[in-house]
């Protein structure tokens, strides 16, 4: 199982070189910001989607020349595209999860930075009316990806590459399933789903079908404190889990906009593969505050409870709007429920993040 | 100058506005209360044309949110916000609108319980996740206008796809209300609308008078009727008697700036409610606004068509409400700088960096670099919050503005 898990690790950490490799044997890749984006749309036109993922070094947020009080992801991501680390991928594709990362795509356009820059039009709305729109608009992003990479995106390749990536959310789902049984860390865990952000989804299903067949489950009964984390920041969220396992607590299952929640529901294949695409992407929980908050909130107490999570650390990055917002309304139900959990808010530094050291440590000796 | 019509009789000015100010509407709205007629919350963005032609009572949180903070009422609202866990990273507007409906109350008195929610989606994202959470939380019926985020709100499967909505909401409505809907009432709210538009643009058109006849503070006020009662007549009556006012004062080389008008200045950004005398403070230095995105680009019939059709309401509605001016590309934005500047002989630019609005603040440092790049303007940006006062110093944004007036004065040598 460790190697296994090591090669997930070596796939996110080392996403730079390998999608230069790939640039270099002729794959076009197209980056994707953020999770809404259909990624099997790039996928079937031959191109290999790539997420753009938050890196540890702080002169990035110096050099993306944004205010203060916007989140440090997106002034992340946009100093390393001002230096010019994402200049492997072909063009960028923005599905809108939130201000910042819609309105950035008109900063990142004005300035020129990908070759190819496309604005997924995605309603808010699971209508029907809804799904015929972006039905269509799926059909117009297919067009407009057709002509970077210069292959046709039939139904019939849309279709497989739907297959490819409903394959990947079983495996997620499955993953899952078994993840608190099966004595991975919260930090490879981690490695896990952040690797599917940056890996050719064949290489990805692979590497996942290569892991559940290593897993003994169960493993060796395990004492430790039982913890359920909710993030976006994949880099503060392995300072968490380092945190909270220094306790004595175990992480046990987690929740991204990526991962187990995008994995609930494959993408039908029959009917029109484009209005099938459409529908799946709208009827899931991708991103917080476009879904009804009930079935959110009840999408964590469930997960804990089959995870056997005594508690949850519900990690907010500072100024991220959505997390923010949908903390602040899931903690009503939170608080009815009696679900033990945790708020933390802080930037992606070493000092903030150390700042959360002495209420992680509380936490968990409040579950006790 | 823009062309001026011949004149009608109108009413006086200040009978006009006791009908259409914020008390006038608050009394309304209780008047609408104790009838019985629906109550609708409504986002900004939403077709109040609409609401008013099915007579239901929009209540506007936003406004209220500025509404309190002008009248420096709005603490309340976001102490309650903390309260409940709200980071105060979430927009001001959101937290004391938020603390409006848990308590219905605004800074004017109590207010109804709503009936329906209607949200919007052309403006902020926080409006999906405000109206999904009051949805949640108030267990209500409620109806989003979806408008998904674009680069080109021209496209016309784009406006057909928001104007089919316009009829849901009015099924909606209907199914969820007493409220019934009438085509000639909405083709009068459309009509009245269509006024108050050509009066509002009639009015930022003579702001390009030397001296501009406006004070950014009085229009800052002035523009509430188009934010919550577009469609009445009296709105439209409003801007009429309005727009000749501003006439005569251009006729008598008058302004309502403090001080004499020496430097022409844009401003960008949502007015700071909350220390309005920012603007005072301008004036006094000879600093007059005279031409703001925030007043220009979304009102005034400010969309292709330039005119709202009766007869066609529903596309009228539907082409006015999605020509939103963020949803363009920055060089695109910037052709309304561009055109503003040289017709309004601008001498400066100030940008509101607005810790509570990240739709309108981001791309400032790039706007500011294509006006330099065509004008070689100066530029101010100051950070701060439209409705919460917290960590906002006057006595900071005065010294900051005491050196943009001396990089006027020593352009101007």
């Amino acid at each position: 199982m460790k190697a296994e898990l090591s090669e997930f690790r070596e796939r996110l950490e080392k996403r730079h070189e390998r999608g230069w490799k790939l640039k270099k044997k002729g794959q076009k890749l197209i980056a994707c910001f953020y999770g809404l984006v259909p990624k099997e749309l790039i996928h079937a036109a031959g191109m290999v989607p790539i997420q753009l993922v938050e890196d540890r070094d702080s002169r990035y947020e110096e050099q993306a020349g944004l205010p203060p009080y916007f989140c440090g992801l997106s002034k992340n991501l946009a100093g390393q595209i001002f230096s010019r680390v994402f200049d492997y991928v072909d063009g960028l594709m923005v599905a809108t999860v939130c201000d910042t990362n819609r309105r950035i795509f008109d900063v990142w356009e004005h300035r020129n930075l990908f070759p190819h820059s496309l604005l997924v039009r995605l309603p808010v709305k699971f209508s029907e009316r809804a799904v015929k729109f972006y039905g269509q608009e799926c059909r117009r992003l297919a067009r407009e990806l057709e002509k970077i990479s210069g292959v046709a995106v039939t139904e019939e390749r849309l279709r497989e590459s739907i297959g490819q990536f409903n394959e990947n959310r079983e495996l997620f789902r499955k993953l899952y399933d078994v993840l608190p049984q099966s004595g991975i860390s919260g930090e490879d865990a981690l490695h896990v789903f952040g690797a599917a952000l940056v890996t050719p989804v064949e290489d990805h299903n692979g590497l996942l079908r290569k892991l559940l067949a290593s897993l003994n489950v169960p493993s060796a009964p395990d004492s430790r404190t039982k913890l359920m984390l909710c993030a976006i920041n994949l880099n503060m969220a392995v300072e968490v889990v380092k945190l909270a396992e220094k306790y004595g607590a175990r992480m046990v299952t987690n929740d991204f906009t990526h991962n187990a929640r995008y994995g609930f529901e494959p993408i039908r294949l029959d009917g029109d593969p484009f209005e099938s695409l459409a529908r799946g992407y709208l009827g899931r929980v991708p991103a917080p505050g476009v879904y009804p908050f009930e079935a959110r909130a009840n999408y964590i107490r469930e997960r804990m409870e089959k995870a056997g999570a005594q508690g949850m650390i519900y990690l907010i990055q500072l100024y991220c709007d959505a997390y923010a917002f949908e903390y602040a309304i899931l903690k009503e139900r939170f608080d009815s429920w009696n679900l033990r959990h945790l708020k933390l808010e802080a930037e992606d530094t070493p000092s903030s993040i150390e700042q959360l050291n002495v209420r992680v440590q509380s936490f968990v000796e409040s579950l006790l | 100058m823009a062309e001026v019509e011949k004149r009608e009789e109108t009413a006086d000015l200040k009978s006009l506005l006791k009908k259409i100010s914020a008390g006038a509407q608050y009394r309304e709205m209780k008047s609408a209360w104790e009838a019985g007629r629906p109550i609708c919350v409504a986002s900004a963005g939403v077709p109040i044309e609409i609401l008013y032609a099915m007579e239901v009572q929009p209540i506007y949180p936003e406004s209220h949110a500025a509404i309190a903070a002008g009248i420096g009422k709005a603490q309340e609202f976001f102490d309650l916000a903390r309260e409940r866990g709200y980071s105060q990273s979430i927009c001001s507007y959101t937290r004391c609108g938020l603390g409006v409906s848990w308590v219905n109350k605004c800074a004017l008195g109590p207010i109804p319980e709503a009936d329906i929610f209607i949200g919007d989606v052309s403006i902020c994202c926080l409006h999906v996740t405000w109206w999904t959470y009051l949805q949640d939380h108030f267990q209500k019926p409620t109806f989003f206008v979806d408008l998904p985020a674009t680069d080109n709100p021209e496209d016309p499967d784009y406006i057909a796809y928001y104007e089919q909505q316009l009829h849901e909401m009015v099924e909606f409505i209907e199914k969820n209300t007493s409220a019934v809907f009438r085509m000639e009432k909405l083709k009068e709210t459309v009509r009245n609308s269509d006024l108050a538009g050509r009066y509002w643009k009639k009015i930022m058109g003579l702001r390009k008078n030397r001296p501009s006849p406006a004070s950014f503070r009085n229009i800052s006020g002035e523009i509430l009727p188009l934010v919550i009662a577009l469609g009445k007549k009296e709105a439209a009556d409003f801007y009429q008697a309005l727009s000749y006012f501003y006439e005569d004062q251009v006729k008598q080389g008058a302004t309502q700036a403090k001080g004499q008008e020496k430097y022409r200045l844009i401003w960008n950004g949502i007015p700071i409610w909350h220390h309005l005398q920012i603007i005072d403070y301008f004036e006094m230095k000879g600093a007059n606004f005279v031409w703001e995105p925030y007043t220009s680009m979304s009102w005034g019939n400010a969309f292709p068509a330039g005119r709202l059709d009766p007869e066609k309401p529903f596309r009228s509605l539907a082409e006015k409400y999605t020509y939103v001016k963020w949803n363009m590309p920055l060089e695109k934005r910037f052709g309304f700088f561009d055109r503003a500047i040289s017709e309004y002989q601008v001498d400066g630019v100030v940008m509101f960096s607005n810790r509570s609005c990240r739709p309108g603040s981001i791309g400032q440092d790039e706007m500011i670099d294509m006006i330099r790049e065509k004008y070689a303007l100066p530029a101010l940006i100051f950070e701060g919050d439209q409705a919460d006062p917290e960590g906002f110093s006057m006595q900071d944004a005065k010294t900051r503005i005491d050196g943009f007036i001396e990089v006027l004065e020593a352009r101007k040598k």
